[in-house]
């Protein structure tokens, strides 16, 4: 494929892992850090910073440890633990390195970065970028907007959440119960993306 | 009633023993601002202001001090009796207010009947109109309190 | 066979390469070498970067208070970081005053040595350690007082000055408490290293007297640090006057104690005050320094005493009592701990008897 028709899969690609295909609200990835740091619009900010930067470049990683490193020895089906020791290594490395050189960085992202090494959606945006065969181009785009996508879905939940602390919830339903039913409705909305691509 | 996540925190710290040991809201189930505005209720019922309340403990208290913890007559039959700890105790509200550990103890001599209230609890009245919940050792019953000081 | 063992030997090497990558990033990256922390511009020294100001300072045994481990919950680890502390952090604001935040003052078990590090410390704090105490003794003193007395565990000794006081760590006993510090006079002999001894009386509801009172039993085993205080006796000849109520009387059972072991030939009175004769306490003891003491004298006052107790000393209040005692007090020191209106209202004595302002001394922890 030429690059210039790369490039314009790379954009749509990335707007549908942004609207609509959203990798939070309609494979319901990433879920765990969803319901649980979605209180405050401050926090999901800096969590969704951290996971747009660690989701596009361990998607970038993993494309090249996958496509010249694994199906050189024929070994495809080891991707779950590679990718996995890959991000793994690859978050403790950027904090050791955000630690050191950039303390105003570290401060906003820090606390947030190995929350981000068992968040799921990680492992499932490069999981996705090998079963559907993107290119490396393409698998930017995949992982950024799919990124983007995540923090949109959090900061949208941050919102509703922070004005939800004012309202009466049935007790029943109070924490959790109530966030996924919002994430249920918010998904039900993104679907109608659907039809844009 | 809407609560604001303020309110919320300030119902959680008044249940904590985080000031004084077993809280300021005792076995009561109410909210906070339900507490308030029912003594409120009660104060204004009897034909006072918070206002009025709280000056006149303050009035008490002043006099009762000037005798370190022996009784003294504080006027209109009544006796008070002032005891101090040392530290200092800070209001549960947020906002930078503390007070010296005092106790003013005041006794109707002719009924017997008896109230104890410290220097936070003035300020409780006067600022927040909080007379703690039932069931907290510490609580001021207004209608009690009215009876005794005016 | 071959594909088990190729697959094997790949996934561990790159497993392996990535470890190998992360243990020298380590050594590289987040080594930051030897740091020197300056405390007071008097003492340095040198630590091990990368670990926070608070573990560093408490493998120096400098005493911390610190009640939340270094979790950052507690509030209690403030200390002034004048360079090198880097940006203050979200976890620190919570706890710390605008004024606090101006004065550079910070949460140590929040900062990272990063480099070199120049704090300073107040310092009485440098002499403060923390001890661990098995609670020796209980005595019923009044109906709201008792005397707690303390042995230090192992071979430990403390050292303090007579006047000083301590702080107890209460631990939590109820549910939904936190740790809280609370501190007491010492009441015991400071020739005596191994134990401390306190005067409590239980505050109404009170978080660490009624922990002590109703929770401690003997042989329990509490934190406690020290010593910290500027109240102990000056370095003068002057005739003394201590006047004291209640558990008032520990710092001052501690000073004669003190005058005891250095033979002093100071002049002393003691002026004791209590509502009720049952509200005395610890009199023969006290009367013993009469006997032991050069020029000591024991007032114990009675404010309102019960008939039937037949007190025969003096009555009114402690204030009265030491204004028709004492006749003329202008070359007299005044020693005063107690409650804030007794120190309030003595304060008011004193200075009509001609005792200097400069010369009263009062034991003011809040």
């Amino acid at each position: 494929m030429p690059i210039s028709e790369q490039m314009w899969l790379m954009l749509v690609t990335c707007f549908s892992a942004v609207f609509t295909s959203n990798i939070l609200l309609t494979y319901f990835l990433g879920m765990c850090p969803f319901t649980s740091v979605s209180r405050e619009v401050k926090t999901s900010v800096g969590l969704g910073l951290a996971v747009i930067f660690v989701m596009t470049a361990t998607t970038m990683i993993n494309w090249v440890a996958y496509h010249y490193v694994l199906e050189y020895f024929g070994l495809e089906y080891f991707r779950f633990i590679l990718f996995i020791i890959i991000i793994a290594a690859f978050v403790q490395f950027v904090e050791m390195v955000i630690d050191r050189y950039s303390p105003r960085l570290y401060q906003g992202l820090g606390i947030f970065l190995p929350l981000i090494t068992v968040n799921c959606a990680i492992l499932g945006a490069s999981l996705f970028m090998v079963i559907r065969d993107y290119s490396f181009i393409v698998t930017v785009g995949y992982g950024f907007g799919s990124s983007v996508g995540w923090t949109l879905a959090i900061l949208a939940m941050a919102g509703i959440r922070q004005r939800l602390t004012e309202s009466r919830i049935p007790a029943g339903l109070q924490g959790p119960g109530i966030t996924l039913i919002i994430a249920g409705l918010m998904a039900l909305a993104f679907i109608g993306f659907t039809g844009v691509l | 009633m809407k609560k604001t996540p303020e309110m919320e925190k300030l119902d959680n710290f008044l249940r904590s023993s985080r000031i004084v040991a077993g809280g300021f809201m005792g076995e009561d189930i109410r909210d906070v601002d339900e507490v308030i505005v029912a003594d409120t209720r009660s104060v204004e019922r009897l034909g006072y202001s918070l206002e009025q309340v709280a000056a006149r403990m303050h009035e008490i208290t002043h006099i009762a001090k000037e005798g370190l913890g022996v009784c003294v007559d504080v006027g209109a039959g009544l006796k008070g009796c002032v005891d101090e700890a040392k530290g200092r105790i800070v209001c549960p509200w947020p906002h930078p207010a503390s007070f010296d550990k005092r106790l003013t103890t005041v006794t109707d001599v002719e009924s017997g009947k008896e109230i104890t209230w410290s220097d936070l609890h003035i300020h409780l009245i006067e600022e927040h109109g909080f007379f703690e919940g039932i069931g907290s050792a510490m609580r001021i019953e207004p209608v009690k309190l009215i009876t005794i000081i005016f | 066979m071959v594909t088990v063992f190729i697959s094997v030997l790949v996934i561990s090497s790159i497993g392996g390469v990535l470890a190998l990558l992360l243990v020298l990033s380590e050594k590289f990256i987040a080594n930051y070498g030897i740091c020197t922390v300056d405390i007071n511009a008097e003492k340095q020294i040198e630590v091990q970067g990368g670990q926070s100001l608070l573990s560093c300072l408490v493998e120096e045994d400098i005493f911390i208070p610190s009640a939340c481990g270094g979790r950052g919950t507690c509030g209690y680890c403030k200390l002034k970081v004048i360079e090198g502390g880097g940006l203050l952090l979200p976890t620190e604001t919570p706890f710390l005053s605008d004024q606090e935040q101006k004065d550079d003052i910070r949460l140590s078990c929040q900062v990272k040595v990063r480099n070199d590090i120049f704090i300073e410390i107040e310092k009485e704090l440098l002499s403060v350690r923390q001890y661990e105490c098995i609670c020796s003794g209980i005595e019923d003193l009044t109906h709201d007082i008792k005397l707690f007395k303390f042995g230090l565990a192992g071979s430990e000794e403390i050292d303090f000055i007579a006047g000083q006081y301590v702080q107890l760590l209460t631990p939590v006993y109820f549910k939904g408490g936190e740790e809280v510090y609370r501190a007491y006079s010492v009441a015991s002999d400071p020739l005596n290293k191994g134990a401390i001894e306190l005067i409590i009386r239980l505050v109404p509801n009170g978080i660490c007297t009624t922990y002590c009172f109703e929770h401690l039993s003997i042989g329990d085993t509490i934190l406690m640090n020290g010593p910290y205080g500027e109240f102990h006796l000056s370095d003068t000849e002057s005739p003394m006057v201590f006047i004291a109520g209640g558990s008032g009387m520990a710092p001052i059972r501690c000073i004669l104690s003190h005058m005891l072991n250095t033979g002093s030939k100071r002049k002393a009175v003691y002026y004791f005050g209590a509502n009720k004769v049952s509200e005395l306490f610890m009199i023969d003891e006290i009367k013993q320094f009469e006997n032991d003491l050069d020029d000591f004298r024991f007032v114990p006052v009675v404010a309102l005493p019960d008939p039937a107790e037949h007190w025969t000393g003096l009555t009114g209040l402690v204030t009265e009592a030491v204004e028709s005692d004492l006749e003329n007090a202008a070359d007299y020191e005044a020693y005063l701990c107690g409650s804030p209106g007794m120190i309030e209202a003595s304060g008011k004595v004193l200075a009509k008897l001609g005792v200097p302002e400069g010369k009263i001394y009062f034991d003011s922890f809040a």
